[in-house]
């Protein structure tokens, strides 16, 4: 099964890639989506041969909350937002494709001197979720539409949860499903205050509104 | 039975706030809820109650001090809030039932043992507590929102990732519950702790707002109502302390305290700096005291970092921080409604005005930059005491420096607003009887503690400090 978990791990790293390269916001949610998706599958990868109640719960936690419902809210917060759906990043693709690139490699690097206990069941686990994580970041500081910093942000925490996923004994399965649900409840808070801040500005068209969708 | 009814009754209070009530209606209910969950507290402090959840959730007298400062502090604002909204025509649904769930979250900061549960706590009053900024829904309180939640989110899902670390960390002991990682201390893999304890600190000091990640701050409590402001700066970022202070407890047992006191002493030093240069151009009464509340923040965590009598000192600060929050940030609230700005310029004169509001000011001015005769000022110098006997005699300037100019900063504003000409606000001019209770029992809980340390809390507070080894 080691190789099916490795496959996970690069698929995640290159749906992350794939969101640092992608313009339209819709495109992004979507590859937020298939990131997640991929996501859910890895516990059945990690436990294949004895499969618990344990992997079966997260894998659905997963693939509801963070495939379905959570891109659902997201495209609802566009929709009713009406905002300018192209994202304008600070740095340009070719730029950002490249620092991307450094950043995984960074993240390979980084874990090479990291040395899991135990006997880990993939390699790739570590360096692909740092990777992740080090390109979510990444995404938050170089967008500047709300909602894409919100996809950076959850980027950030699928490489958390990768990582996460791998550490069974430690982590009971209700904290990962209230990880989970935080989650959730953070993508659902921060698409009510996107609403919010349109709303506002939408009240005083004294305001510039290339200003609304963006925030410092 | 306590430990389960002090989660749940603000969390059936929270729902019930959803009914379609009246705004009168709705605080008459948050103050019952303050009341039973204070009642329920005290009951604790007779003797602690037996753990829950397989151990998973403990009140020691680390959550005691912090489950109290969190009851105190619902207490007064309940009261308070009768008069805020004698004034607020806006629906309070889902502000009452947001303040309900964070302290029904809060709850499970103070008792939680185990350290997954302890995140995915504070994660939740972070969440739920920033709609209450945005409360008046203006574009400038949204921005504030949009940055608290961004600012706080990153942060916590860096402790997020150091949580994992310190799974892996305690890959032999299996599990992440206090007790047995404290036992277990020895079979803890260093390398991955110290990681671990770096990514914890980080993130949880992003929620408290430590230097230099508190931006947030400032604009946060410069837009939340006064109400939100005492909740987050008397109780949300003192919750992250707690978190703050569980690491500690581990790091002692295994060693690390050195390692992890310098990470807390360079943060301290770098929250009173920032404060003490950034106060000094300020004009905004609320935007002031949020620095204030950073150089707080810096103070706790010193105190922490320097161990011995410094513990003692930064969790004896732990109270009054809060009670002084509720001075300071009742006060200013108070006043930004009465004059529908907090700014000096717009607010002159407050003493002639309003005088028992005024007076108020002045008292949480001296209250908040440590100025005898209110605890604040002891506890500040136990702070500064452990640093002169720990022979961190360069430090110890820099702090006595700070608080001078941070003491320079504010007493400018503030003395601005309460003196001289009065500008004419925009309600009547009329004292609220409940604010000023509300603000009144703070500040007499701070002067009974300046003059009076009883003896239960005293060794509270002393089984608290040994918890972390001082």
């Amino acid at each position: 099964m080691t190789a099916w978990i490795d496959a996970s791990c690069i698929l995640i790293v290159f749906f992350a890639l794939a969101m640092l390269a992608t313009h339209r916001l819709i495109g992004v949610i979507q590859l937020f989506a298939a990131q997640a998706f991929v996501l859910g599958f890895v516990p059945f990868f990690l436990h294949a041969h004895d499969l618990s109640g344990r992997d079966i719960t997260l894998a659905l936690g997963t693939l509801v909350l963070k495939a379905g419902l959570v891109p659902y809210i997201l495209f609802w917060a566009i929709r009713r937002v009406s905002m300018r759906s192209e994202i304008k990043p600070i740095i340009g693709v070719g730029a950002s494709l490249i620092f991307g690139a450094l950043l995984i490699a960074g993240a390979f690097w980084v874990s090479l001197s990291l040395k899991l206990p135990g006997k880990p069941l993939s390699d790739l686990i570590l360096p692909c979720s740092l990777a992740t994580v080090l390109l979510g970041f990444m995404i938050m500081v170089t967008r500047t539409l709300a909602v894409a910093q919100v996809l950076g942000y959850l980027m950030m925490e699928n490489g958390i949860f990768l990582f996460g996923l791998s550490l069974f004994d430690a982590m009971p399965v209700i904290m990962e499903m209230g990880i989970l649900l935080d989650i959730f409840v953070a993508v659902f808070i921060m698409a009510i205050v996107v609403n919010h801040i349109n709303e506002a500005f939408e009240r005083s068209p004294g305001s510039n509104r290339g200003k609304m969708g963006e925030s410092g | 039975m306590i430990l389960p009814a002090l989660i749940f009754v603000p969390f059936t209070g929270a729902l019930l706030a959803f009914l379609p009530l009246k705004n009168a209606a709705r605080c008459f209910l948050f103050l019952a809820v303050a009341l039973v969950h204070a009642g329920l507290v005290a009951s604790c402090w007779r003797q602690l109650p037996a753990a829950q959840f397989d151990g998973a959730l403990v009140l020691d007298p680390l959550g005691l001090i912090m489950l109290s400062i969190d009851t105190f502090l619902f207490l007064s604002l309940a009261v308070y809030m009768i008069g805020y909204f004698e004034h607020e025509q806006r629906n309070n649904r889902n502000f009452m039932a947001c303040l309900l769930f964070v302290l029904s979250a809060m709850s499970v900061v103070a008792m939680s043992y185990h350290m997954g549960l302890l995140w995915v706590s504070v994660e939740t009053t972070t969440l739920l507590s920033a709609p209450l900024i945005s409360f008046h829904r203006t574009p400038q309180s949204l921005e504030a929102t949009w940055k608290y939640l961004l600012i706080c989110s990153v942060g916590i899902a860096l402790a997020l990732l150091g949580t994992f670390f310190l799974a892996i960390a305690a890959h032999d002991v299996h599990t992440l519950l206090l007790p047995s990682l404290l036992n277990g201390a020895p079979l803890l893999l260093v390398n991955w702790l110290k990681l671990s304890v770096i990514f914890l600190f980080v993130g949880y000091g992003c929620k408290m707002g430590l230097a230099p990640t508190h931006s947030w701050k400032p604009e946060a409590y410069g837009q939340a109502t006064g109400m939100v402001v005492v909740v987050m700066a008397g109780a949300l970022t003192q919750c992250a302390f707690l978190a703050l202070l569980r690491v500690s407890q581990i790091c002692h047992k295994t060693g690390l305290t050195e390692f992890y006191g310098s990470i807390l002493i360079l943060s301290a030093v770098l929250s009173l700096i920032v404060p003490a240069l950034f106060v000094l151009g300020e004009k905004n009464i609320k935007r002031a005291f949020a620095y204030s509340s950073i150089e707080h923040m810096g103070l706790l965590v010193l105190g922490l970092g320097l161990g011995g009598a410094g513990v003692f000192g930064a969790l004896f600060h732990m109270i009054n921080n809060a009670l002084a929050k509720v001075i300071m940030f009742f006060t200013a609230g108070s006043i930004a409604q009465k004059y529908g700005s907090a700014r000096v310029g717009d607010v002159r004169g407050v003493l002639h005005v309003y005088p028992v509001t005024g007076v108020f000011l002045i008292v949480g001015f001296l209250a908040g930059t440590g100025m005898f005769p209110f605890a604040t000022f002891h506890s500040e110098l136990m702070i500064l005491n452990a640093a002169i006997t720990s022979k961190h005699y360069v430090l110890a300037v820099v702090v006595v420096a700070c608080l001078a100019l941070v003491f320079v900063g504010i007493g400018r504003i503030i003395l601005e607003a309460a003196q001289g000409e009065a500008s004419a606000p925009v309600l009547e001019k009329k004292e609220n009887i409940f604010m000023n209770t509300a603000i009144g029992l703070g500040a007499a809980g701070l002067f009974v503690l300046g003059v009076w340390l009883p003896v239960p809390l005293e060794r509270v507070i002393r089984a608290a400090a040994a918890l972390v080894g001082a």
